[in-house]
């Protein structure tokens, strides 16, 4: 029963923020916060949902169910460690190719010099 | 030319279309697939050919052929691929593209998690390609993941480090020795006296029954098959990403 409820609210909290990646995702003014929104609430709420069903499937637990469990908890182990190497590689590529970036101030984030300022600095 | 290609696709369409009448309908119970082949097929599979997953079966077994000459398909989509991108480096006009920005130090996220990666990719690949009897998977499946490993290791350090880890001569030698190794095997049957493709002709060399040689020879063409698509997707990529002239390139 106590498990029942603890797969219910993990289930939740994962539908929860996979709502709000989605509505950052299509809300957010530009490329950086838009991805920052996909990888962040992505990689969680991918997690929360399936602990919840490792949960669940352990309730009765057996040879099967353990294998499976197994099998989930490496999709969960990969999920968390591709889904923010690529959040980072696609921020970074968007960076060295200089896509403006939002500010309040119109047009003020167009031609920064993103590459540029970082070597600078790196050096100091 | 353009108008000729044009009218000689056309008139190719207009006979696909004409002989796309003459199939029968979807989902006839009473189409002759329907009513002898598949049945035929999911109660003789298992006995004949001792492979527990029937779509394995058909592909790699009853449809020997048409598998084999996917193989070659897609053996000839990279060559084209090769003949119409690759570049000698000394050429004239080598440069036709926009100036990439060259990534020299590559990032230690990137190159942490393609340590931690693909390893592991490499090794589901090869469980994926040798699990085609008994799950979904098989030689096509687990080429192209054992390609993306290699893709993703291009993508993580660059263009470079990874042909000089897997260079484009030894690409290409893979490319056509899965479709050799294929074709070898159906040969081999041939010269055992039996039919091409017949894979119980392997009965004998094995030492085994002929329908356990059968699954046997299944897998020996899902590897060929596997080298193939593996090192297909490499090549490609690697004309793709360097626009031809293996210098440069993501």
């Amino acid at each position: 029963m106590l498990l029942d409820l603890v797969v219910v609210v993990l289930m939740v909290c994962g539908l929860l923020l996979f709502l709000a990646t989605t509505v950052g995702l299509l809300r957010f003014p530009d490329f950086y916060t838009r991805v920052h929104a996909a990888g962040k609430g992505d990689t969680l709420s991918t997690v929360l949902m399936l602990g919840g069903l490792i949960i669940y499937l352990l309730r009765d637990f057996n040879g099967e169910t353990a294998l499976t469990a197994v099998k989930l908890s490496l999709i969960v182990f990969f999920v968390f460690i591709a889904s923010p190497t690529a959040t980072h590689a696609i921020i970074d590529a968007g960076y060295e190719s200089k896509v403006p970036y939002w500010t309040r101030r119109k047009g003020a984030g167009a031609g920064y010099d993103g590459p540029e300022r970082r070597r600078q600095d790196r050096q100091i | 030319m353009k108008r000729l290609t044009l009218i000689i696709l056309a008139a190719c369409a207009l006979i696909m279309l004409l002989a796309a009448s003459d199939l029968p309908d979807w989902a006839d119970p009473a189409s002759p697939a329907s009513s002898h082949l598949s049945p035929g097929f999911v109660e003789q599979a298992y006995e004949a050919t001792h492979t527990p997953n029937v779509v394995t079966a058909v592909l790699a077994d009853y449809r020997g052929y048409d598998t084999m000459f996917e193989t070659v398909v897609v053996f000839l989509a990279a060559l084209i691929i090769m003949i119409i991108l690759r570049r000698t480096p000394h050429r004239r006009f080598c440069k036709i593209l926009p100036h990439r920005p060259q990534r020299q130090g590559r990032d230690t996220v990137l190159k942490g998690a393609a340590q931690l990666i693909i390893p592991v990719m490499q090794v589901f690949a090869l469980y994926v390609l040798g699990h085609g009897h008994y799950s979904p998977g098989g030689g096509f499946q687990g080429g192209v993941i054992f390609g993306a490993s290699f893709i993703l290791l291009a993508l993580c350090y660059n263009l470079e480090f990874t042909i000089n880890r897997f260079r484009e001569r030894i690409v290409l030698l893979c490319c056509a020795g899965g479709a050799l190794l294929y074709a070898g095997v159906g040969a081999l049957c041939l010269a055992m006296g039996w039919n091409f493709l017949g894979y119980a002709a392997l009965a004998g060399i094995l030492g085994v029954s002929e329908a356990m040689a059968r699954s046997h020879g299944i897998l020996l063409v899902e590897v060929g098959v596997g080298i193939t698509v593996m090192a297909v997707m490499v090549s490609i990529y690697y004309d793709l990403a360097s626009g031809g002239d293996m210098r440069e390139g993501l």
